[in-house]
This record gives structure tokens, C-alpha cells and sequence, in this order.
């Protein structure tokens, strides 16, 4: 008879802390092996995250003290005591929302695509304990970044506005409670859309989006900045905010409960206190009862619907269902394909046509690319708006000045131009043999060239780049009706800047490649591809310079403008062409030695 | 066998990674027609030894010649010659079936015509045409192994090298990949599988090789393997668990008691 065999406990709370104690073994296990580099980074970030929960505190202890005095009221007229109730409120409803949506995500990635569903699924564990566990990994980051900016705050107001005691311990288990429920329903959330689409599809368009969104709105931060130099917020437009502010805080809103029952029980009004927190409190654990109890029936109806949809097969489109004769191979044959192929070797081209293939088809390299293509668009918008040159023109400036800097304004956008190609550069020059990741073995398998691989990642690089930075030199040239020569020198310089830059990069790529990735976001060569990105920013204005240094000569000594573009030209192609053809050749060998450790 | 010429030859191979010995002086020879089995427990060095004969990996030392092409200073001879089927698929998991064939059918300059003849065959032969132009990330388990093996098999190599090549294949996929190496091999191909199987490397191998611990144990047809064990060990596990210290009975016995 097995003795070993017993009968697990199914019993809840033993077997989330089981789940619990795992993930922090996990945690701790990771910080253990680490590298001594990583576990001072840690040690100092948790020490930085104290002291900037300390400082936020300490601060907004002084700020709410100056405005809850009344020597202010009477200086500026206007009583914010109402906008300072309305601030827990304000914090609460934040909570809710940003959790709410925050979680998708991370939810999303921890429910259906973490490697260890499998394993958990089929342990003796209670579902409902594996969903508890889950939902909490995955919003402790979101609660922890709420708490470190909600609390020093909630407690600041509480400690000027002199609430009385109940109040602190009531904001932290408010808080949890919020943050419970908003978990709970983006959970049941990320099921429900988990049934409709493939859920590795939505975490690709949902790390599209969000990446766009971040750089647009980083971005547009620095337009509106660049925009509105001469604007001023007037008293009547922070008043209209603060009146904003005031309207979400209404009764009938369930998302000001929370903060409305704490100041009123901080302030000592005993009976709206308790039972707006009781209420917020009941309906926060009606909510997450409610996503535990449907995700524990959706849970497995949800990941059993993923398998069918990972493996469901499409139709066969009647235009592939041929026999060999019909040679499908030449179907996506198009002019510019026989042209390559006719230019390219064929497992330079294969790789080539591979690589833009997966590029298009991957949302999550797309979601990489689109950063420089805003930036591009974004900075253009500002280097040509009215006024927006960078030396404008003042009489004071001696002439050779006015010289240079028009100069510089009519080739900036060659600068533009590079600094856009740099960005994509860096990703797909620093990252192109990385990119590959665990299917590198089927290019060193197969007897291809090293210089055919370096070739054909060159040119996965160059070619976007090259053409996005045609696209950006006619666009600007048209709006600054350059003249001819300026645009086709203009151009020459992008053209062997760009390659000088993707050889740079190339080569610091290969030296740096790592192929341990499983999601691309995640890919990176390390240091050493870092150092070709800090090296490439230094190569883009120096390459720069040897094309633009010469114009400078000619037009400060008077020489006909000519000799200006013949010597930019000699020197600065020699010098791009150089950096395009050495880097990569002097790692030719350690291509072959790639992914050998 | 078809022929006898020596496709792949080891000669005194070593792998070293820092301090451990992966592979160790391991020697032996696989000829043209021949199926040869690799067993090894695990962690003995069976996919350090296939890496470094299909060129993904150097030896610290020694000498492996395949097609005749030593791997080392003529590589890209050598793995025009062969072909590697991986233990775990990984492969382009945004490109379609059809996709993968023609983009490795390019990797090996095939011409057009043969690509597009090769690609719609090994489809065929391999089960995957209804699936060849949907993603391989929406691929089973199994049908990635077969477009890795269809990939392996684009270039009509001279050398199969394969690595557990039906691990996690149901019994008809098994039995396709069985009668694909055994045919392979009745047309001249040297096919070098590694497997866990010892019922497959008993019925499909013409000679097997057992490494242990990095060095090379035992080589040699069924018949010779049985002469080097003890009286009484005739099945190919018995000899297989003598060769390599076996399963501690005892051990297992308390355990399940």
C-alpha cells in the first residue's frame, strides 16, 4: 500500500497562502541568484520608494496645512475647504478607475498566458484559490503604486484636518477593498473577452495601444509645451477646474462613497460616516464575491475556449488548395520581389522577405516601431510650425551668425531626419540577429554565409529607415520648397548616415545578441547594445557634421557653394560608407559563433 | 543498407563547458543507408553530440566530418549536406506552413521550380496540407515536429540528423515519421536519431550507440550490443540499464512501498 498517498486539503484560505508562499519563494529565489549589481539595484529601490513615501507625505502634510489656512481663504477669496473634502473622493474614484483598466493587462498575461496555468489547473487546489491568488500577484503592483501616492496624501489630510483615529486604519482597508473589487471586475472582464478573441491576439493589440498611447501622450506634452509658450491658467480657469472637481463629488456618484464616508467619520459625523464606509465596504465585497464566484464558472469555460481557439483551423482559401503544379511559390512574386531576386542571393532575400513578413505580422514589434514614427512626426510638426526655427533671425547677431544658422535651419531636417532613423535604427539594427530569439538555429543550420546573415539583417534595417527618411526629406523639402540641390544633398546625407549608423548598430547587436527572449518587448542586446546606441547618438551629429561642416566653410569663407557639397560629399560618404562596411565585417566571425553558450 | 560509404564521422570529439565535461573522446561512424540510434540517460551529452555534428555548436577538440565535409573548416559543405530536426520545434511562429518550406527551400538555393515541387510534396507526405497557409503558432504540438521535419527534408539532404524526433506525436504521426527515416535511409540517407524509445531504436536502428556521462559506452548492432552484456540481458533496456548504471531497484521499491 502507497503510504504516501493522502488526501490534499481543499480548504481555501491554507491553500491560497500555499499558492502565496510559492510566488514569494519564487521572488525570493530570483533575489537570491541574482547578481550582487541587481540585488543593490533592488535594495536601493525599495530604500527610494520608503523615502518618496516619506517625502510625498511630508509634503502634502505642508501643502494641505498651508491650504487649509485661513489666512489663504482670506487672501485669495475663495474657500477650497469643499475642494479639499472632494480630494479622498477624487483619490478613491482614481483607484477604481486606474486598477480597473490597469489590470487588464496584467490579468490578462497572469490568467491565461503565464506558463504555469497548466500546473496550477491541474493540482489539488481549489480554482477559486488559484483566481484569488492570481488577482492579487497581479494587482500588488497597481496597489502598491496607489498606496504610495494615495496614502502620504490621505493621511496628510487627515493629520491637518485633525480626524480622529478611526479614520486611518479605515482609508488602508478602504483602499483594499477598491482595489479588490476593481481587480474583480477586470478579471471577469478579461474572461469575458477572453471568450470572444484569442487572448495572445489582445495582448498584442493591447500592448499596441497602450505603447501608442504613452508615447502620444508623453509626446503631445512637449507639443502642447512648445505651443503654448505665452499661455497662462487664469483664476478663473482654476476655479472652473476646481468646480469640475466638485460636480463628480455628488451623492448619487458610488465612486465619491468611499472618500465622502471617510472625511465625514474623520470630521466626527458619526452616522453618514459609518454607513457610506459600511456601504462602500459591503459593495466592494458583493463585487469581488461576485467576480470569484462567475470567474470560478467562467475560469474553465474561458481557458478550455482559448484552446479551441489557438488551434482552430481557418478555412482553406480555394486560391491555395492546388496541387504542386500550380507552384505556389511564385504567387507572392511581385515586381519588386523578381527585382530582389535578381539583385540578392537567395537566402539573402529569403531572410530579407522572412524578416519584413514577421515584422508585419507581429503586432508587438509594431508596437516598437511606431515610437520613432511619432517622434518623427510629432518633432517635424514643431520644427516647421511658424516660428519654430532654431536660430530666429535678431539684427544684433553678426552676420556670419545669420549665415550659419540659416544654413543649419535649411539642413535641419536632415537632422530630423537622422535623429527619426536613429530611434528605428536602434530597434531594427541593435536588435536584428536578437530578434531572431529561439528560432536562430534554423539560420545556423543552414549553410548560409555569415556575410550573407549580416547582409540581410543590414538590409531589414536600412531599407525602412532609408525609405521613411525619403518620405520625411520630400515632405520637408516641399513645405520648405527646398531647392534641388539642397534636397538631393540632403538626401545623399540621410542615405550614408543611415547606413553608417544600421553598421554601427548591426555590429554592437551581434556582439551583444541574446536569443533567451519569449516576448519581444522583452528582447534586448544587453549593454553592449547600449553602448551602440550611445556610440550611434555620438556618430549621428558627427556624420552630420562631415556633410554639413563643408557648406559652413564654403559660405563663411565665400567659396562658391560647389566646393561646399563636393567636399561634404567626398568626406562624409567615405566616412559612412566606412562605419556601414567595417563594424559589420569586423564581427563576421563571431556570427558564426552565435548562440553557443 | 543502400551503401557504405562514412557519412558522418566523430573522431575524438570533446566538449568542454568551463569546467564540465559534456562530451568526452565520444568516436564512431554512421554510414550511407544506415539508421543509427543515440541513447543516452539524460543529461549524458545526446544533444550536445547532435549540435556540434549539425555545426550549431563547436567541439572543444576533435574532428567530425559529415558528407565527407569536416564541420569545422568546411561548414557550409557540411550542412548542405544535412539536415536537423530539433527536440523542440521551435520555429517561425508567424510564418505559415508553406512559408517556412519555401523561406528554408531559399536558406538552401533551391531552384524554383524544385522548391515549389518539394514544398507541395513534403506537405502532402507530412499531413499539413490543409494546415499549410494558417500560422505554425496555431500548430499542435505534433503537426510543428512534422513542418520541422518537412523542413529538414526540403533540401533531400544526405544526412537526417534528428533529436527525439517523436516525442509528444500520437501513434500515426510516430508511425509516419518511422516509415519516413526508414525509407530516407533505404535511399542512402545516414540517419542519426537520438530517442528515450528504446522499443523504436530496438526495431528501427541498424546500430545503436549508448552514451553515458559524455563518453561513448557502446556501439554496435543489436547483436553485438547483446554479446557485451551480461548473461541474461537480451532486450536492449536490460542491456541499455546495465550499460549505464540502471534504476536503483532497491531505491524504488522503498519508495512505492
Amino acid at each position: 500500500m502507497n503510504t504516501l498517498s493522502a488526501v490534499p486539503t481543499a480548504r481555501l484560505f491554507p491553500s491560497i497562502w500555499k499558492l502565496i508562499r510559492l510566488r514569494l519563494l519564487l521572488n525570493w529565489n530570483a533575489f537570491k541568484h541574482a547578481k550582487i549589481g541587481r540585488k543593490i539595484g533592488t535594495i536601493l529601490l525599495v530604500i527610494l520608494a520608503v523615502a518618496f513615501t516619506g517625502f510625498i507625505f511630508f509634503l502634502s502634510w505642508l501643502l494641505l496645512g498651508f491650504l487649509r489656512s485661513a489666512n489663504l481663504t482670506r487672501y485669495v477669496g475663495f474657500n477650497v475647504a469643499p475642494f479639499l473634502q472632494s480630494v479622498p473622493v477624487l483619490i478613491f474614484a482614481l483607484i477604481f478607475l486606474g486598477i480597473l483598466f490597469s489590470s487588464f493587462g496584467v490579468l490578462l498575461q497572469a490568467l491565461y498566458l503565464s506558463g504555469d496555468m497548466d500546473f496550477l489547473l491541474t493540482s489539488p487546489v481549489p480554482i477559486r484559490a488559484v483566481f484569488v491568488t492570481k488577482l492579487l500577484q497581479a494587482v500588488l503592483p497597481s496597489f502598491g503604486l496607489a498606496a504610495l501616492f494615495g496614502l502620504p496624501v490621505l493621511y496628510g489630510l487627515g493629520i491637518t484636518g485633525h480626524y480622529n483615529l478611526l479614520y486611518y486604519p479605515l482609508v488602508l482597508l478602504s483602499m483594499i477593498a477598491v482595489t479588490l473589487a476593481a481587480a474583480g471586475l477586470s478579471a471577469l472582464l478579461v474572461m469575458l473577452v477572453a471568450r470572444l478573441f484569442p487572448p495572445r491576439r489582445v495582448a498584442e493589440v493591447l500592448g499596441f495601444l497602450t505603447a501608442t498611447l504613452s508615447i502620444l501622450c508623453s509626446q503631445s506634452g512637449n507639443l502642447f509645451n512648445s505651443l503654448g509658450r505665452n499661455v497662462t491658467i487664469s483664476g478663473s480657469q482654476v476655479n472652473g477646474a476646481f468646480a469640475l472637481l466638485m460636480r463628480f463629488n455628488t451623492p448619487w456618484n458610488p465612486l465619491s462613497w468611499a472618500g465622502n464616508g471617510l472625511v465625514a467619520l474623520g470630521e466626527g459625523r458619526w452616522l453618514t460616516g459609518l454607513g457610506l464606509v459600511a456601504l462602500i465596504l459591503g459593495l466592494c465585497a458583493l463585487a469581488f464575491s461576485f467576480a470569484l464566484v462567475t470567474a470560478e464558472h467562467w475560469y474553465f469555460s474561458g481557458w478550455a475556449g482559448m484552446q479551441v481557439v489557438a488551434y482552430k483551423k481557418k478555412p482553406i482559401r480555394p486560391a491555395r488548395a492546388h496541387s504542386a503544379s500550380a507552384q505556389p511559390v511564385q504567387e507572392n512574386t511581385n515586381l519588386a520581389g523578381a527585382q530582389m531576386s535578381r539583385l540578392l542571393p537567395a537566402p539573402v532575400r529569403a531572410i530579407v522577405q522572412k524578416d519584413f513578413l514577421l515584422m508585419r505580422r507581429d503586432i508587438r514589434n509594431l508596437s516598437q516601431l511606431v515610437t520613432p514614427l511619432i517622434f518623427g512626426v510629432f518633432y517635424t510638426f514643431i520644427f516647421l510650425r511658424p516660428g519654430g526655427s532654431l536660430f530666429p533671425d535678431n539684427p544684433a547677431n553678426p552676420t556670419i551668425f545669420s549665415t550659419i544658422s540659416h544654413l543649419i535651419s535649411s539642413y535641419g531636417n536632415i537632422g530630423m531626419s537622422l535623429f527619426v532613423g536613429w530611434m528605428l535604427l536602434s530597434r531594427l539594427a541593435g536588435m536584428a540577429f536578437s530578434a531572431e530569439g529561439k528560432n536562430y538555429w534554423m539560420l545556423k543550420a543552414s549553410p548560409v554565409r555569415s556575410a550573407y546573415l549580416l547582409t540581410a539583417k543590414f538590409l531589414v534595417a536600412y531599407l525602412p529607415t532609408l525609405a521613411l527618411g525619403v518620405i520625411f526629406m520630400v515632405a520637408v523639402s516641399i513645405l520648405q520648397k527646398a531647392s534641388l540641390a539642397s534636397f538631393l544633398y540632403g538626401l545623399l546625407a540621410t542615405a550614408m548616415c543611415q547606413a553608417g549608423m544600421s553598421g554601427i548598430l548591426l555590429a554592437f547587436g551581434v556582439a551583444g545578441a541574446n536569443f533567451n527572449w519569449t516576448d519581444p518587448r522583452r528582447m534586448n542586446a544587453g549593454v553592449i547594445g547600449c553602448l551602440g546606441q550611445i556610440l550611434t547618438g555620438l556618430f549621428l551629429p558627427i556624420s552630420f557634421g562631415f556633410f554639413i561642416g563643408p557648406l559652413l566653410l564654403a559660405a563663411v569663407f565665400n567659396w562658391p557653394q560647389i566646393y561646399g557639397y563636393l567636399a561634404g560629399a567626398v568626406v562624409g560618404v567615405t566616412v559612412s560608407a566606412a562605419c556601414a562596411l567595417l563594424p559589420p565585417w569586423l564581427v563576421q566571425k563571431r556570427v558564426e559563433r552565435l548562440d553557443e553558450n | 543498407m543502400a551503401n557504405s560509404a562514412t557519412l558522418i564521422e566523430t573522431q575524438a570529439l570533446v566538449k568542454r563547458y568551463g569546467d564540465k565535461l559534456a562530451v568526452n573522446n565520444v568516436s564512431f561512424e554512421v554510414q550511407a543507408g544506415e539508421v543509427f540510434g543515440f541513447l543516452g540517460p539524460n543529461g549524458a551529452g545526446k544533444t550536445t553530440t547532435i549540435k556540434m555534428i549539425v555545426g550549431l555548436l563547436q567541439p572543444t577538440s576533435g574532428t567530425i566530418r559529415v558528407a565527407g565535409y569536416d564541420v569545422q573548416t568546411q561548414p557550409l559543405l557540411a550542412k548542405a549536406a544535412s539536415g536537423y530536426v530539433p527536440d523542440t520545434p521551435n520555429l517561425y511562429a508567424k510564418l505559415t506552413g508553406r512559408e517556412l518550406l519555401r523561406f528554408v527551400g531559399d536558406l538552401y538555393s533551391l531552384d524554383r521550380q524544385r522548391l515549389a515541387q518539394r514544398t507541395e510534396e513534403l506537405l502532402r507526405v507530412l499531413d499539413l496540407n490543409e494546415a499549410a497557409d494558417n500560422t505554425i503558432d496555431s500548430y499542435s504540438h505534433g503537426m510543428q515536429q512534422k513542418a520541422s521535419l518537412a523542413a529538414a527534408l526540403m533540401h533531400d539532404p544526405k544526412v537526417l540528423v534528428l533529436d527525439e524526433p517523436t516525442v509528444g506525436l500520437d501513434p500515426k504521426s510516430a508511425r509516419l515519421i518511422k516509415d519516413i527515416l526508414r525509407q530516407m535511409a533505404d535511399r542512402g540517407t545516414a540517419v542519426f536519431l537520438s530517442t528515450h524509445i528504446l522499443e523504436i531504436a530496438e526495431r528501427m536502428c541498424d546500430r545503436i550507440g549508448i552514451i553515458d556521462k559524455g563518453a561513448l559506452v557502446a556501439v554496435g548492432t543489436m547483436n553485438e550490443l547483446r554479446s557485451l552484456g551480461k548473461a541474461g540481458e537480451t532486450s536492449l533496456e536490460d542491456i541499455f540499464l546495465g550499460l549505464t548504471g540502471g534504476a536503483e531497484e532497491a531505491a524504488i521499491s522503498e519508495i512505492l512501498r
